[in-house]
Formats: structure tokens, sequence, C-alpha cells
């Protein structure tokens, strides 16, 4: 814009210099010669010689090298004799002529260039006011969206062009949207660009390949398609080449990128073509620096955004299984109690109604502590505390807390006094709530009376924990599925109860704490229950 | 004194007299009514006074009051954390302090232990766990504070006599180390309560430098080996799981 209007405002600016200069060249000359008797050569010399700094300085350097030559002429013809000549009379005085010469045209250069730089400086003040402007109000403006309409803002009137869009890549390798324009009102054509190149759309293009242009003439400037699309991102340069401001260009697609990934594109569309001047496309590439810079924010800010709804979301569910936890407890604490009360001190004692009231009560409150693990594992929410533990405590451990087992089927621990101390490193409390449950599990679908074994082996980078029953063990097509949650298995006689959930919960507490569960049929009968997990070290 | 009469509104007091008077004062602290019946029946065959405190501050100045040997306390009060009540109990009382709670979560079993409680259950309890773990406390609580000259501990068929050093199971000599010895001593100082691993590395090694969870474990597995029968199947050596052990003399 401003290149234009000088160049219109230059003409008449030179003609009045021109004018003056000349006027001031002839006065001078016309009172010279009035005083020719009395002046020296060098008076001559100096008063020319200030006419043409004057009219450099404020014509520039054709005005002052025009005024030398004149001056030159008038100096030879005018002030050295033979006057009215060309020709010099006394050698000597060519030596003056020169240094005059000479003198007039190096002082005009270092003027005007001296000139040149202070407008130069003039101008680079400007711009980096105007930047250092536009930086403030990118990161003042309290929304990262604000200041994406900012920047587009900036763009359009500092580059005089008719339309300027800024769009995100939210995530990965999505599809960039429209953040923000300038007009803010939308576009004729779509707010996503739906022209095409080699089945893309020009924006995707652009995001992954490079600056794409589009001319006046309808035609596309786009940059060459890499085969291999992992350095895709890589490919170009950040900065926008410039080859498009020599022709006309009508819409530019330039990639925004930060740290070699390419957040999204800036466009920019002038209907008459762009045609930049090298402050502008300077201006251009550090707008595109600064585009970058807000859509890294947005997207910061919106990552954000979401972590933090995330975070929310998971307090919400640790507090609502802690309040169902706490809450189904109470009253399952009165009911136990009750009953167990009722069948000591009753009239009736070891009524086995009352009894399994109290059984009743037991079965609740495990379901509910495996619904509550179960919703812990699917969600997330388990927390891990892993530490090195002995599988001393795991099977001690793990043998008191099976006491409802004990009534129906003897644990075996084989133990031996050479048995090594092994140690796993796992979450205690989770891995012991695995074994119980394989234990359990054991109990469950093998008969009354029937031994459950339990030995721990180190084997290689992990421990061992297995369980072993005479049951009746897994059939083929069924081993996968028995990790499922609720799964039962067919044929299932009818006094075994349970949702389940034990295996299930087993196997999600194991894979949590970097281990596992597997099956394994047991020669001779029965099943093999192997809980796997790291040794320590 | 308008505090003192308004936590007497709120509480209440009931005079038992029975047979055994084992126990002059037992304070349940609970917001539960029918839990705090189903405590009061299983606790009056065994205390003259039991008193009941529905929330976190009378039960504070019904301890400070009336000095009940025996204090239980429900962690979900609805006037103040459980943790606060704990430790402001404690700092005006020794009574032992067996806490309840609806959660599971270890982490709070710990700093429950931390803030002075000696022993908790988890809900839903059964009475004859909760009778037990009372009986344990009160029992260790009316025993004189341990001294070293105190007579030989008999648990089960060991004899350990902190005093010499020395232990034998089943008659026969046991030698153990000196860091064996310091755990052993640390655990039955705590006799019959759980004692959370961060206290046995502070007792046993002064602070819990290095790898301290592993000599702990460790240590104790040697310690069962030495003393137990059968380290599968411990008796006097019990683990707490996710908190730490727990000393008992027979099981």
């Amino acid at each position: 814009m401003s290149g234009r209007t000088t160049q219109r405002l230059a003409a008449p600016r030179h003609v009045v210099t021109w004018g003056l200069s000349l006027a001031a060249l002839i006065a001078v000359t016309a009172g010279m010669l009035w005083l020719r008797g009395t002046l020296d050569k060098a008076h001559v010399a100096l008063v020319y010689l200030l006419v043409v700094l004057l009219g450099s300085a404020a014509g520039g350097r054709v005005v002052g090298l025009g005024l030398a030559g004149l001056a030159f002429l008038a100096f030879n013809v005018l002030f050295l004799p033979p006057y009215g000549t060309l020709v010099i009379a006394n050698p000597l005085d060519w030596l003056v002529l020169g240094a005059f010469l000479v003198t007039s045209v190096v002082a005009t250069q270092l003027l005007t260039r001296a000139q040149q730089q202070a407008e130069e400086a003039r101008g680079r003040t400007v711009e980096v006011e105007r930047l250092s402007a536009l930086g403030a109000e990118s990161l003042n403006a309290v929304r990262a969206e604000d200041a994406l309409r900012a920047i587009t803002d900036v763009v359009r009137s500092t580059l005089d062009i008719d339309r300027c869009d800024i769009y995100v890549r939210w995530n990965g390798d999505a599809e960039p949207a429209l953040a923000a324009s300038s007009p803010s009102t939308l576009p004729e054509e779509l707010a996503v660009d739906e022209r095409r190149h080699a089945g893309e759309s020009l924006l995707v293009w652009a995001s992954t390949h490079g600056v794409v242009a589009e001319r006046t003439d309808g035609t596309l400037h786009v940059p060459p398609s890499t085969e291999d699309g992992s350095d895709r991102e890589a490919a170009t340069d950040v900065r926008a080449p410039h080859w498009w401001t020599y022709e006309g260009v009508r819409v530019l697609f330039v990639p925004l990128r930060v740290r070699g990934h390419t957040v999204g594109v800036l466009r920019l569309l002038r209907n008459d073509g762009l045609r930049l001047v090298p402050q502008q496309q300077r201006f251009l590439d550090a707008l595109t620096y600064y585009a970058s810079l807000g859509v890294e924010r947005a997207r910061l800010t919106a990552d954000a955004e979401h972590v933090e709804a995330m975070r929310e979301a998971d307090r919400l569910k640790n507090a609502l299984l802690a309040t169902v936890s706490h809450d189904l407890r109470t009253p399952l604490t009165t009911v136990k109690a009750l009953a167990h009360e009722v069948a000591e001190g009753g009239a009736s004692p070891n009524d086995p109604r009352v009894r399994s009231i109290e059984e009743e009560a037991d079965r609740l409150t495990a379901f509910v502590a495996d619904l509550l693990d179960l919703s812990r594992l699917t969600g997330n929410a388990l927390r891990l505390d892993l530490a090195v533990n002995t599988a001393d405590d795991l099977i001690g451990a793990a043998a008191a807390r099976a006491t409802g087992v004990l009534a129906t089927h003897p644990l075996e621990t084989a133990w031996s006094p050479d048995t090594p101390v092994l140690l796993g490193y796992f979450d205690f409390v989770h891995a012991l709530r695995a074994l119980v449950n394989l234990i359990e599990n054991a109990a469950k679908y093998s008969a009354q009376g029937t031994p459950i074994e339990l030995s721990a082996k180190h084997d290689g980078e992990t421990i061992i924990f297995t369980v072993a029953d005479r049951g009746m063990g897994v059939p083929e097509g069924e081993r996968e599925r028995i990790f499922e949650p609720f799964y039962r298995p067919s044929g299932l006689p009818p006094d075994v109860r349970g949702a389940g959930l034990g295996l299930a919960i087993a196997q999600g507490l194991a894979v949590a704490q970097g281990g596992t569960v597997q099956y394994e049929p047991r020669p001779g009968g029965g099943s093999l229950f192997h809980l796997v997990l790291p040794a320590h070290g | 004194m308008p505090a003192v009469r308004m936590v007497y509104w709120f509480s209440i007091k009931i005079t038992f007299r029975i047979q055994g008077m084992s126990l002059t004062a037992v304070l349940i602290v609970e917001d539960e009514p029918k839990i705090r019946a189903i405590l009061r029946d299983a606790l009056e065959a065994d205390a003259r006074d039991v008193l009941e405190a529905p929330t976190g501050r009378s039960a504070i100045a019904l301890a400070d009051a009336e000095h009940p040997e025996l204090i239980i306390l429900d962690l979900g009060l609805p006037d103040m954390d459980g943790l606060e009540v704990c430790q402001a109990i404690r700092a005006h009382s020794d009574a032992p302090i067996l806490v309840l709670s609806a959660r599971t979560s270890e982490e709070e079993k710990v700093r429950i232990l931390d803030a002075g409680a000696d022993d908790y259950v988890t809900k839903p309890f059964s009475p004859n766990e909760l009778r037990a773990r009372i009986r344990a406390l009160v029992r260790r609580a009316a025993r004189p504070t341990v001294s070293p000259a105190e007579e030989p501990i008999q648990a089960g068929d060991l004899v350990i006599d902190t005093a010499r050093s020395t232990v034998t199971r089943g008659g026969a000599p046991v030698h153990l180390t000196k860091t064996e010895w310091a755990l052993l001593r640390a655990l039955i100082a705590q006799e019959d309560r759980p004692v959370t691993h961060d206290r046995l590395f502070t007792q046993v090694w002064g602070h819990a430098e290095g790898d301290a969870k592993l000599y702990l474990r460790v240590y104790i597995a040697h310690l069962r080996r030495k003393l137990e029968g059968d380290p599968y199947h411990p008796r006097h050596i019990l683990t707490e799981p996710g908190v730490g052990y727990r000393f008992v003399m027979e099981r």
C-alpha cells in the first residue's frame, strides 16, 4: 500500500525540488557574476558546493548530481578565464574544477545514502512497533481464539488483502478447522476450502506438503508430494517462499508450524492478486510465526481444558465410588451385626434363616467390593503402590484371608525349609486380592473336601503364584472367555453362586501392575491358575 | 459452661453395671444410631459405663471429661474429619483407640494409625472380630508398660526373653541377629496391634534409608523362618496387607 502511494506522490514533489534547486543555482550564479571581480575561485567553488548539497538533501541523488553537473559547467564558463568558453587558460584551474566536481559528487552520494539508511531505519521502527503491538495483542488476549482473531485482523490490514483465515489442526492428523477469520463474516465460498489437489483439499495439502498458491488465472502452484508420509511434516520450510510475490496469486495457503509439527494453516485471499513489497514479505514471515504461536497456544489451551475436564470427571467418579462404598457398607454393617446378634443370643440359636441373613450380607459386601474394583479397573482409577514384597507375605496373607474357603477345602501350601525368599515387585493389596480371588474360584469349582494347593516359584523376571485344584477344569473353547467379566461357565451346578467377576478382577489387577493371570489344565484333572507378577530387580 | 452442656445434650450417657467390671468407661463415637446400638450391645458386657458421642466435637469433649479407657471411633463423622478427632483425643488421652472405617483404603489405615489410633476394623465387621480386637486392646492396655526386665514372653512353642535376648522354639535355642532382635522388639512392643512399615523402618534402621522396604520384607521373612513353623501360615508375625505387620502371642 505505502509503496504505491509514494510512487504516485513522487512526481510533483520532484518537479518542485528541481525548480527550486535550479532557481537557487541561477540566483547564486547571477549574484556571483555581479561580484565576479572581487571573488576568488575558492569562493565560487564553496558557494556552488553549498547549492549542490542543499539540492541533494532536498531532492535526492538525481537532483544533487544534476546540480553538480550544471554548477561544473557554470563554474567553467562564467568564472574561469577566459570567460564565456569551456577553454581554461590556467592549467591549475583544472585542478580547482576537478576537485569541485569530485567533492560535490561524493558529498551527494554520502548524503543520499545516509538519508536512505535513515529512511530504512524509520521503516524498521514502524515494522518492529507493529509486530510488537501484534505480539502484545495476541499474548494479552484472554481467550486463545481472540488472539487468533487479532492476528488475522493485523495480517489483513498489513498486507492489504481481502480476507485472512486461520485454520487449526486440533489434534494429530485431523483436517484443519476454521478457527478465526478477518473479516469475521463467512466467505462466499465454504468455510473450509473445498478445492482439491490430488484428491486432498488444498488445506490438507498445504498442511502436509507446504505452501499452496492459487493464481488469479485459476492455476495451482503446489509443492510436490513426498512419497514417504512419515517425513512429510519436515519436508518444507516454515517460511513462505517468495516466488509467488512475482506472479498474480489470488489465494495463498501457508502452513503454520511449531517445532516441526504443522499446527494449522494461514489462508490469505486477495481477489486482484497479491503483490507484496519486500517489507510486507518480511511481515508475512513474522506474522506466520506469530500465527503459529497463536495456534499452538489455542491448541494447548484446548488440551488443558480437556485434561481439566477429564480430571474433574475422574474426581467425581472417585467421589462416587467412595460414597457408594461408604453408603452401602454402613447398612450392611447393621444387617450383619443384627443377624449375628439374633443368631447368637436369640431364642433359636443357629437358626439357618438367621445365618443366611448374615451370609447374604457378606455376599452383598463382596459383590459391592467386586463392582467397585471392576469400575476402578475399567475406569483406570486404580491406584498402584508398587513395592518390593516377598512371596511369603503374599501367600501367608492369602491363606489368612481365604478363611471362607478353608471351611470346605483344605488349603495346602508346600513350604520346605530350603524354600528361598522370593522377592517380587508389585502392589501387595491388589496382588492379594487377585490371589484370594483365584483361591475362591478354585474352591467354587471343585468338589468339597478336595485340596487346593498354593505355591510360588521364581521364573526368569517373574514370580509365579500357582493355585491348583482338582475341580472340573475349563473346556478348551472357553479358556479365553473365563477372564471376561460376568462370564459363567455353561452347565454350572445350581449351588455355585457368584456374578462371574472374580477372575476378571484378578486378571485386571494383575495386568495393571505388569503381570497377568494364566490358565493351564492340570495334568490328572483340574485347573492351574498362575498369577504372574514382576520379580524384583 | 455451655459447651460441656451441649456435649451432654448430644451424648447419651448410659450406665451398665455388670459382673466383670473390667472397664469403667468406654466411649463410642459413631453417627449412625443403629451401629451405635450394636456397639453398645457388644460392649456393655465388659464395661460399666458406655458413653456415646454422635459427633467429633462431642467425642473430644467427652474424652477429656470422662477419661474413658477405650475409644471406638468411626471415621465418617458429620462434623469433623476422623483423623482430626483421633489426633485431638490422642493429645489428651492414652486410652486405646479402635477405629471403624467404611472405606477400605490402606493409605487411610496407615494415616489413622500414624494419627494415634491403635487398631482398625473395616465395616461391615463381624461382631466376633470386633470383640476380639477390643479384648486384645484392653488386655494390652491393662498391662503395665513393658520393661526390659519383664518375664519372658510365651507365644505358642516360642519363649522370647527380651531381657536376655534369647529365644527358644520348642525348647531349642534360636539364634537371632542384632537387626532381627531390633525388629522383633519393635513388633512385641506393639503386640496385638498393627505396626506400620514406616514405623518399623524408623525404629529398626533409624530412618528409611537405602532400600528400606526391601530390608524390612526380607528381615521379616528371615524372622518368620526362624520363629514360625510354616512361614506360609504364620501364627505370630502376621501381615497387615498394605499397612505393616502385627505380632500376636497366639492365634
